[in-house]
This record gives structure tokens, C-alpha cells and sequence, in this order.
């Protein structure tokens, strides 16, 4: 019966439409902690990081060397990747930071593309495309598997959904009720006061850098086992759906960009099964990001006033 | 002091000659071991070119060959295998002792670019012959182009002009005929429907001759264009089987980068036993064979080539001893491609009477018939004057086993749905092309 109403509603057969919710929901988890991961660092440093993606592709090329060209433990490669995801955004952090903490919104997003490109070229350079032969990082939770209403889920799609309701769950809280937290925010509302109010600033934004690098890292794990195959270019372009959630969130709730992120997931799945505009599915983040925008400042009056020299 | 000074001088000495006397002892170790490809060819032993052992000198004859190269697909690893062919024949004698010089060019999927790089091979580095091409769309792009320089290319093709015009000859049967193949196969098996997936830029092309097959059959076919590079495998794969139903047939018809991807997200998500899986010749490998345990017994794998072991003949014996000494290429059918591009190309070349030049290969190649390997069912050959090639129509179908890849179906003929195929098997007749006399 339930088949029938998906199809008189959905124009597609309800067993064809499980598969996908499960595998929208769990990109989409993926997408959502990345976005929180941005939102935070944006919050902290006023840094939009566009760099975010290529960081976790790079340690996820790392991981899978270590996996396939050493006799070092799995784990050891997976803790690599994470741990390779705080150290470069915190490198960066230490080393661009200061230099761009005056400067211009955009300026210091330019620069985080500069990084982009850097490791982009670094792994085009050192993982060529071709070779022949396809690379693959699994997680031992992808072979664990079990069904939901006939459709079949494996333990890392559920990690990925998990651990982004959990990341945005401690970060509310971190920011809410840790001295750390209020810190983030005090800088968030003006850097300059914060620092002559006694806060050290750079120590504050330095963990910034690191905390959302760790979520890259942990971003670049999860997704090449979700996509199936280690393509570090596709990884490096997850910097564009998390921004699409991180924007959905106007870039200031965790709430609404964890939402945001599962919806843009769910939206490129579940527009799969129509020929029609299966095609168009990549453009799904910024038609979600346009619209969730207009319906968000819908209420607001814009205003236009002339300052007094 | 000074005998202290002479006994460390006399045991630097001793240690420089014992260090010579090694290497000397070593390198007539080396010699007592055969070159690959030496020796005399007979029924089963292969050898390179002429099997002389000996390093062929003098001006080299120059060959050329353009590769394609994209993400999610590289041809180049055809080239790559028929410059290590060449190599061997080098390190053989020669082409009567002149070596060849083999260039090999990447490209980019990109039309101008294609047609630049095959003027520069014929104009500017003065190639007497083309050999080892692999593109999904150069065919299209430079066929006139060598027809009127009266070139024969010997390469591995994909899209239909590969093996529609006069001037471009293949070693392998291309996507469209292979994919008929695994069309014929999984009808065999019984599979309800038929769903062929391609890379988009060839799909028009490569699926209509399986779903020929499968409208024969009276089963339903699908063509779904697939976009390289894949990102999104998980999603793809559902779409297939949605298209196929259960217990309908799919074809991958993708190369080792991409194919894989789709194969791990039918895993993931318990598919492999929902329909029957079939594919075209490229994932005929071992290297797949040993990572896709799970699909043991469950594929349909057309392949265009014989089996990559050595008990198949002295081709594929002489093939997997070039790789491993001139390559770091894994067994696999585009070594196969490149292996068979190398070696006819070279038979032409010692045919030659007289000065090599690009008139007297092309010639040559043109000449070409009843050429006998255990890479393919029947006989190779080119074909005075027709204006179109497909000399390998015939078939086999493999399937993964324990880490190999294993004969499933004996050599068939491809359905000659298309009337080039039909049309094909009459000339070989008439003309005794690949009867082998």
C-alpha cells in the first residue's frame, strides 16, 4: 500500500526510494558536520574556509598510503588523517592568521582558496588521476550492515549522521558553558575589545583553526567510504555543499546548519530517481542555500542610511 | 705508521678488486640469462621480432601513438605496453638492426588538441606509422586526416569511426561490440531486462547495439549515460537497478578507474545478487579479480582477449614476461591491446622490403592477414582496401574466481545486430582474411 501512495505521490516505486533517503541522510550528515566546522571557525576568526575540503581529500590521500604502501595499523592512518586536518588548518592559522585578522572578509577567504589550490596541486602531483586503477579508503564499519524498511544501511552512514547531531550537540554546549566558548564568541562580536579585555586571542583562535581541521579531517574520512572510491577532487568540491548548509545557517547557527546539511544531502538523493532532473542534482546545494536565505530574511527591512563624515 | 698506511691501502685495494670481480661474476651471470623474446618463434614460444638477443643500433624508425587521458579514464596504459613491445624488439635485433623509436602523446579528451598532436607525429617527428591510439573520440577527429597522409593506424578503439573508416584498424572490438557480447551473455543467463551504463561521451554510441540485443531477446533495453569522472557511485548504482528491476541484467561499461567505484557501491548496498551483472572487456583483470571476492561466480564479463594466464599460449606468455621486465603494469586487457598493437605493427615493419618509410609500412600494414595470436579467437588482419575494419569479433565470457579471471562462455560471435558486422564476416570469407592460410 505504502508502495502505491509513493508512487501516486512520488512517481517512483517506494523500494527504489528507501536506498536513497539512507544515502542522503548520511552525506547529508557528512555535509552538515562540515558546515559546522566552517561556522565555527568563521564565528572565531571571521575566516570562511574554502580550504576545508582539500585539507580532509589530503589526509585521506595519506591514510591511503599508509594503508596500502606500509605495514603501520589502520587505525594509526585513520587517527593520520584527522589528526593531518588540525595540524595543516592550524599551520595556516598560525602562520596567515595575524596577518589577515585586519583585513577584509573576503581577503581572508581569498587566502584559504590559496591553500586550496596549494594542496590540490600537491595531489594532483603526487596521486595522479589514471594510473589505471580506481583507490579506495574502506572503514571497517562500512562492512557491518543491516536493514531499515528493506533498505540497506552500513555502520559508517550511520557514524556519519550520528556524529554530526553529536559535533553540533558538544559544540552548542562548548560555546555555551566553557570559558573557551564565550571567549570564541567575544571575538566573534569584536576581536580588538576582546584582546584589550585581557583574552588571548590568538591562543583562542589558534584552537579554532585546530578544532575545525580536525572536523575536515574527520570529513575527508568519512566520505570516501560513503562515495565508495578516494577521488581527492570530488572531496576537495565537499567545500561547496558544507557552505551551502554553513549558509543556510547564516553562518551563525549550528542548529539550522546541521538541518541545512541534511537537506542539501537529501536533496541531491532523492532527485535521483527522476530522469528528468537527475542531471541538474549538483546545483541542489545553491538552490537550497538561495531559497533558505530569501525565506530567512523574508521579514527584514532593508534599510538604507547615509553616514555623516 | 707507514705499515699501518700500506695495510689499509692494500685492503682498499683488495675490497676495490673484490668489488670488480663481483660485478664481473655478476655480469656473466646476466648473460648466461636469456633475453625476453629471444630465440626462435615457433609454435609455442613467442618471441620479439626477430628473437636475436642482441641490441639493435643505427637510426631509428620512428613510431608514434596518441593516448587519452581524463580523469576517471587513462588509455595511455596501451601505449605504455606497446612501447615496452618495442623495447623488447629492440633489445631483439630490431627491425632488421634499426631500432624503434616509439613517441607517445597524451591528451585530454580535446578535439583540437588530438588533431595538433597527429600532424606533430606525422609532420614534425616524421612517424612512418601509427600505432597504439586509444581515445574515446581521436578516431572521429583524425581519420581523414591519416587517410590522406595514406597512413593505417593499428590501435585499440572506442567510438564508431574507430571501426567504420578505412585508415583505422583495432586490435580489440571497442565498447559497442564487447557490450553486445555481455548483451548476448546475460541473456543467456536469463536476465529480464537489459541496462547498459556508459561514460555519457560514448554511451549513443557503445549501448545500442546491446539493446538491439535485448529487444531481440523481446526483453526491455536501457542506455543511462554516466558523466565521468564518478562521484556520486552509490546514487548511479541505485539508478541501474532501478532502471533494470530485479532480476534484469546490468553492463558496466567502464575502465579499472571507474568501473570499481560502482562494483564497491553494489556491494555496499546488497545488489550483487539482486540482478545479474555483466560488463565489457576493460575489468577483465586479475588485479580487480583479487580485490571483488564478493562477485565470484556472478559476472558476465565480455572479453575481447583470451585469458591472461600462461597456460593461454606463447602470446600471453611472452606478454606478462614483457611487463614484468619493461613495465610496472598489472596484467590486464589494455596490456593485451597495447601487446597486440606492438607486435602487428612490428610484423608489417619486418615485412618491408627495402628502406622503412611511411609509404612502404603503411603498405605493409595494408597487407596484413591471417595473423595468428592467442590473445583472440580467430586470426588478425587489417585488409587490403576495405573501407572499414573489425577484425576482432569474436568472443569470450570470463567471470572472477579465487583472485583470477576464469573462462565462463567459449569464443562466440558477436550478434551481428549491426550490419557492419555481417557485412564483415562475408569479406572475411571471400577474401580468406582469418581463415589462417
Amino acid at each position: 500500500m505504502d508502495s502505491v501512495v509513493a508512487f501516486a505521490v512520488f512517481g517512483v516505486d517506494w523500494e527504489f526510494f528507501k536506498p536513497y533517503i539512507v544515502l542522503g541522510l548520511a552525506l547529508g550528515g557528512v555535509y552538515a558536520l562540515s558546515g559546522v566546522g566552517i561556522v565555527v571557525l568563521y564565528q572565531a576568526t571571521g575566516v570562511l574556509n574554502l580550504a576545508f575540503g582539500a585539507i580532509g581529500a589530503a589526509g585521506a590521500l595519506i591514510a591511503y598510503w599508509m594503508i596500502n604502501h606500509t605495514s603501520w595499523p589502520h587505525w594509526l592512518a585513520y587517527v593520520t588523517c584527522v589528526a593531518f586536518g588540525g595540524v595543516v588548518n592550524l599551520a595556516y592559522g598560525l602562520f596567515f592568521g595575524p596577518a589577515f585578522a585586519a583585513r577584509d572578509p573576503l581577503v581572508k577567504m581569498m587566502g584559504t582558496l590559496g591553500l586550496a589550490l596549494i594542496l590540490l596541486g600537491l595531489m594532483a602531483w603526487r596521486a595522479p588521476v589514471g594510473g589505471a586503477f580506481a583507490r579506495f579508503l574502506p572503514l571497517p564499519s562500512s562492512s557491518h550492515t543491516f536493514t531499515v524498511f528493506g533498505a540497506f544501511v552500513n555502520w559508517t552512514q550511520v557514524i556519519a549522521l550520528v556524529f554530526a547531531i553529536a559535533l553540533t550537540v558538544v559544540t552548542t554546549a562548548f560555546l555555551r558553558y566553557t570559558n573557551l566558548g564565550t571567549a570564541y564568541r567575544a571575538i566573534a562580536n569584536d576581536r580588538e575589545i576582546t584582546a584589550t579585555l585581557g583574552v588571548p586571542v590568538r591562543r583562542v583562535e589558534a584552537s579554532a583553526w585546530f578544532g575545525s581541521g580536525l572536523v575536515a579531517g574527520a570529513a575527508g574520512l568519512l566520505l570516501p567510504d560513503l562515495l565508495t572510491s578516494l577521488d581527492y577532487a570530488a572531496l576537495t568540491f565537499l567545500v561547496i555543499a558544507a557552505l551551502a548548509a554553513a549558509l543556510i545557517g547564516r553562518l551563525q547557527s549550528l542548529w539550522v546548519t546541521l538541518l541545512g546539511g541534511l537537506a542539501v544531502g537529501l536533496a541531491q538523493a532523492l532527485f535521483a530517481p527522476y530522469a528528468s532532473i537527475t542531471q541538474y542534482r549538483s546545483a541542489a546545494p545553491f538552490v537550497l542555500a538561495i531559497v533558505a536565505l530569501l525565506w530567512l530574511s523574508r521579514r527584514r527591512v532593508v534599510t538604507i542610511t547615509r553616514t555623516a563624515r | 705508521m707507514r705499515s699501518t698506511k700500506t695495510i689499509i691501502g692494500v685492503l682498499a685495494a683488495s675490497c676495490v678488486l673484490a668489488l670488480m670481480v663481483t660485478g664481473w661474476a655478476t655480469g656473466a651471470g646476466d648473460k648466461t640469462t636469456a633475453t625476453v623474446g629471444s630465440g626462435k618463434a615457433s609454435a609455442t614460444k613467442s618471441v620479439c621480432g626477430l628473437g636475436t638477443g642482441k641490441k639493435a643500433t643505427g637510426r631509428p624508425i620512428k613510431i608514434g601513438g596518441i593516448g587519452m587521458l581524463i580523469p576517471g579514464v587513462d588509455f595511455t596504459t596501451i601505449g605504455k605496453v606497446a612501447k615496452a613491445y618495442f623495447d623488447c624488439v629492440n633489445d631483439n635485433g630490431g627491425i632488421h638492426g634499426r631500432p624503434v623509436q616509439y613517441i607517445l602523446y597524451n591528451e585530454q579528451l580535446n578535439p583540437a588538441q588530438q588533431a595538433a598532436l597527429a600532424r606533430k607525429l606525422v609532420e614534425s617527428d616524421k612517424v612512418v606509422g601509427v600505432v597504439g591510439n586509444t581515445s574515446f573520440t581521436e578516431c572521429g577527429t583524425n581519420w581523414k586526416y591519416y587517410k590522406a597522409k595514406g597512413f593505417v593506424v593499428i590501435g585499440a578503439g572506442v567510438q564508431a569511426e574507430c571501426f567504420g573508416t578505412p585508415s583505422i584498424v583495432e586490435v580489440n572490438m571497442g565498447p559497442r561490440y564487447s557490450n553486445i557480447g555481455a548483451a548476448q551473455a546475460l541473456v543467456r543467463a536469463g536476465a529480464k531486462s537489459i541496462v547498459v551504463a556508459s561514460p555519457s561521451t560514448i554511451a549513443a554510441y557503445a549501448d545500442g547495439g546491446a539493446i538491439k540485443v535485448a529487444q531481440a531477446a523481446g526483453i526491455p533495453g536501457k542506455s543511462v549515460p554516466v558523466t565521468l569522472p564518478v562521484t556520486d557511485a552509490n546514487t548511479i548504482v541505485q539508478q541501474l537497478y532501478q532502471a533494470a528491476g530485479p532480476g534484469g541484467g546490468i553492463i558496466l561499461d567502464f575502465t579499472p578507474d571507474t568501473a570499481p567505484a560502482l562494483m564497491k557501491a553494489a556491494e555496499a548496498q546488497g545488489l550483487i545478487d539482486k540482478v545479474k551483472w555483466g560488463s565489457s572487456t576493460p575489468i577483465a583483470n586479475t588485479f580487480m579479480a583479487g580485490q571483488f571476492g564478493k562477485w565470484d561466480g556472478k559476472l558476465y564479463i565480455n572479453s575481447e582477449f583470451g585469458l591472461l594466464d600462461p597456460s593461454q599460449g606463447p602470446d600471453t606468455r611472452l606478454m606478462l614476461d614483457v611487463l614484468k621486465k619493461y613495465t610496472k603494469i598489472d596484467p590486464q586487457a589494455f596490456a593485451q591491446m597495447g601487446f597486440m598493437a606492438g607486435k602487428f605493427s612490428t610484423i608489417a615493419l619486418l615485412n618491408v622490403k627495402g628502406p622503412v618509410t611511411a609509404k612502404s609500412y603503411n603498405a605493409s600494414v595494408r597487407k596484413l592477414k591471417n595473423i595468428k595470436t592467442d590473445m583472440i579467437c580467430k586470426p588478425w588482419y587489417v585488409g587490403n582496401a576495405l573501407p572499414y575494419h573489425i577484425p576482432n569479433n569474436w568472443d569470450i565470457t570470463v567471470d572472477y574466481k579465487g583472485g583470477k579471471v576464469v573462462l565462463k562462455e567459449k569464443c562466440f560471435a558477436i550478434a551481428p545486430v549491426d550490419k557492419e558486422v555481417a557485412q564483415t564476416r562475408v569479406w572475411e570469407k571471400k577474401f580468406k582474411l582469418n581463415t589462417g592460410k
